[in-house]
């Protein structure tokens, strides 16, 4: 079992130690895949091992993975195999068309790389202090990858996202200290003490009024990595000047880890002050989140920038979720996790594609997609309707169940509110991506020949795709199963 | 645990430490020239580890040594020096211009967030057991000043100067844990810091070769 969790750490460290070797994109692109897939195979044998034990705990709790840790494990790791595949594309092209030189791309995989590993690692252990340093880790680490093409923009950009992720995780570990002041009564000396399951299982003990502070500053904090309103400002930026499989990982797994830690401390103080605070902060930042991305969406220009709100809307409806509460809302929040990762990986792999082919990022100068790129527009298509949650996508199901599980709050109006902006976000998103798609094409002065069309950047759109639309026909059992029990390890 | 009284020499001496670190705070809060946010950073690092080294001889901790140690090397010379050399020399860095508030307005401002952080976090409201509970209201007020410095200075430098002071008022806090914090945690805390400061120094220097001068005011590529 062990073994099982530091495979899947070590796993995506492939990439960078072929990197490291001076492969060229291809190569160190096909070790990153390689390793993703061990990573991954290893996520799904843990969660499986998971459902039937009692959670892998070691080395003086530093090391814990229960159902939760599970779930999120087995979403990054899938997240991070979408996206290694198709960094092989795009690196390659890049490196052909000589836009990214030999150095740049060697440190694109090796940071591609460590972010993925640290944050696998952060939700592989129970000490709150050893998550703060993992999370901050993995900031620097995708600081670097969205600075990478050493522009005037990217760099502004960069430099954005690390000082104010920077400022935020480091309130965190304030929130984290007022945790631990909060447990004084628990003389919290050993190691062991310091793990969250050791809190959760003892809040009793907890004091309240620091106990509140500390929820504050952690969702302030983390929520900042998450991107939720008002602290999401670094994140359409970083997203739109990252390299496109970067931006996937934004995304799609950074924004999860935040969330993660929120859902533990969120698993404490309920346990100590009962749902009414928590709830009443996550629907306020969810809410603030769901507005803010659903007013900038209404904004035509850069699609990677729509697609970075759309995340900022994506988190606040988990938040939401979260903040609903109830058996439907925890579902509905994991479920929704899940799918909203594997759709935004999907819209971001493929607008590094079109990205490529129109050398602009801007949604104007895209047109007629669907004929001149089949696979791209049919994927950003596809993509767009299943982030927007029209059935038979796996994010139809799961805003469905979070939807009814305001319903079944007291108050019709929160819920309500919610569809009505859900209506906005399709109305604003689905009007810029249909114009990209359909149309005619406006032929660029100087079309891409490179291996951006290749069927190799294919293959984690149509994978990708196919995984959202079983999700919404159809939950396997094992991972209801394990949804179930991550349930049951915060509650 | 014991308990570090407030009237005990080591306890007079941590407090006392807590409040020059508050003080050094105000006094990057009230300057305008570079080189003044880099020295009373230093000068707080060094403060810092002082107070490290008090609450290790207390509790008899090697560990708490070893952190006082990185704290006086890493925080107190290593980022002064660096921040120094790499960029306030070579961008020839001087008087700041871009503070979006007057020096007497900051003060004010900063006087009130102190005030606020008593009201929150006074040691009546902690609970017993904590060790140095009087720390704790200063260390949340550095890093609320930290934070004010940081919303009120737009240069990039000067906004980097501010994220480290409120990493010094965590690390404050965090001393009245005294044992709770496992070494290798804190050690990680370490690493990020000094690779933070690394990868951001970098950011600075390539924004300041981009653009004429890394102000954050001029920061206005991205918006909406």
């Amino acid at each position: 079992m062990t073994a099982l969790a530091v495979l899947i750490v070590a796993g995506p460290l492939a990439g960078p130690l072929a990197a490291a070797m001076r492969a060229r994109a291809r190569v160190a692109g096909l070790a990153s895949v390689a390793g993703a897939l061990v990573s991954l195979a290893a996520a799904i044998a843990l969660l499986a091992a998971q459902l039937h034990r009692a959670p892998l705990r070691g080395w003086a709790g530093f090391l814990y993975v229960d159902s939760l840790s599970g779930f999120f494990l087995l979403t990054v790791a899938g997240v991070t195999l979408l996206a290694a595949a198709g960094s092989v594309a795009y690196l390659s092209a890049e490196e052909d068309a000589g836009t990214l030189s030999a150095f740049q791309v060697r440190l694109y995989f090796i940071f591609f790389g460590l972010f993925a590993a640290l944050m696998l690692a952060s939700l592989e252990t129970g000490n709150l202090g050893l998550l703060f340093v993992l999370v901050e880790a993995s900031t620097l680490a995708s600081a670097a990858l969205v600075g990478l093409e050493g522009k005037a923009r990217s760099l502004e950009a960069a430099w954005k996202y690390v000082i104010i992720s920077s400022l935020g995780v480091t309130i965190a570990l304030a929130g984290t200290l007022f945790l631990f002041y909060a447990g004084s009564a628990l003389h919290l000396t050993s190691d062991q003490r310091l793990t969250w399951p050791y809190l959760f299982a003892h809040a009793a003990a907890l004091a309240p009024q620091p106990l509140r502070l500390a929820f504050l500053l952690a969702v302030v904090g983390y929520g900042t990595k998450v991107g939720l309103a008002p602290m999401h400002t670094w994140l359409p930026d970083a997203h739109a000047e990252a390299p496109s499989p970067a931006s996937a990982m934004l995304s799609a797994a950074l924004l999860n880890t935040g969330m993660y830690a929120i859902i533990r401390f969120l698993a404490i103080t309920q346990a100590r002050l009962g749902g009414t605070f928590p709830r009443v902060v996550l629907l306020a930042f969810g809410f603030a989140s769901v507005v803010v991305g659903v007013l900038f969406m209404v904004r035509k220009g850069n699609f990677k920038r729509l697609f970075a709100y759309s995340s900022v809307e994506h988190m606040g409806i988990i938040a939401v979720a979260l903040g609903f509460g109830g058996v439907l809302g925890l579902y509905g929040a994991l479920l929704h996790t899940l799918n909203h990762a594997i759709a935004k990986a999907v819209l971001f792999l493929g607008s590094g594609d079109v990205a490529l082919r129109y050398k602009t990022r801007e949604a104007a100068g895209v047109r007629g997609l669907l004929t001149a790129a089949p696979v791209a527009g049919a994927a950003l298509l596809l993509g767009s309707l299943a982030v927007l949650g029209s059935p038979p996508f796996g994010l139809f199901l799961s805003e469905l169940t979070i939807v009814r599980a305001g319903f079944a709050r007291a108050s019709p109006v929160l819920p309500l509110l919610l569809l009505a902006l859900l209506a906005i976000a399709f109305i604003a998103f689905a009007r810029t991506t249909m114009g990209m798609a359909t149309g005619h094409e406006a032929v660029p002065e100087d079309p891409y020949q490179g291996r951006a069309a290749h069927w190799t950047s294919a293959i984690p759109l149509v994978v990708g795709l196919a995984a959202l639309l079983a999700l919404g026909l159809w939950i396997p059992a094992g991972l209801n199963t394990a949804i179930m029990h991550s349930m049951a390890a915060i509650t | 645990m014991e308990k570090l009284a407030a009237t005990s020499p080591a306890g007079v001496l941590l407090d006392l430490s807590g409040v020059l670190i508050l003080l050094l705070a105000f006094a990057c809060l009230g300057s305008k020239l570079f080189n003044r946010y880099v020295a009373y950073y230093g000068a707080q690092s060094v403060v810092l580890a002082f107070a490290a080294g008090v609450a290790a001889s207390t509790f008899h901790s090697i560990q708490l040594w070893v952190l006082a140690g990185f704290t006086l090397a890493i925080k107190g010379i290593g980022i002064p020096l660096a921040t120094r050399r790499l960029l306030l020399r070579r961008l020839a860095l001087g008087r700041d211009a871009a503070i979006s508030a007057g020096l007497s307005t900051s003060l004010i401002a900063g006087g009130g967030l102190t005030a606020f952080a008593y009201l929150v976090t006074r040691p009546q409201l902690l609970p017993h057991g904590v060790v140095a509970a009087a720390v704790v209201p200063l260390s949340t007020a550095v890093i609320l000043l930290g934070a004010l410095a940081m919303v009120l200075r737009r240069h990039t430098v000067a906004q980097l100067i501010g994220w480290l002071i409120v990493e010094n008022g965590v690390f404050l806090g965090a001393i009245t844990l005294v044992a709770t914090f496992p070494f290798i945690v804190e050690a990680g805390i370490f690493l990020d810091i000094a690779a933070g400061v690394l990868i951001m120094l970098v950011f600075v220097s390539g924004l300041t070769r981009e653009l004429a001068e890394a102000s954050a005011a001029e920061l206005r590529g991205l918006r909406g």
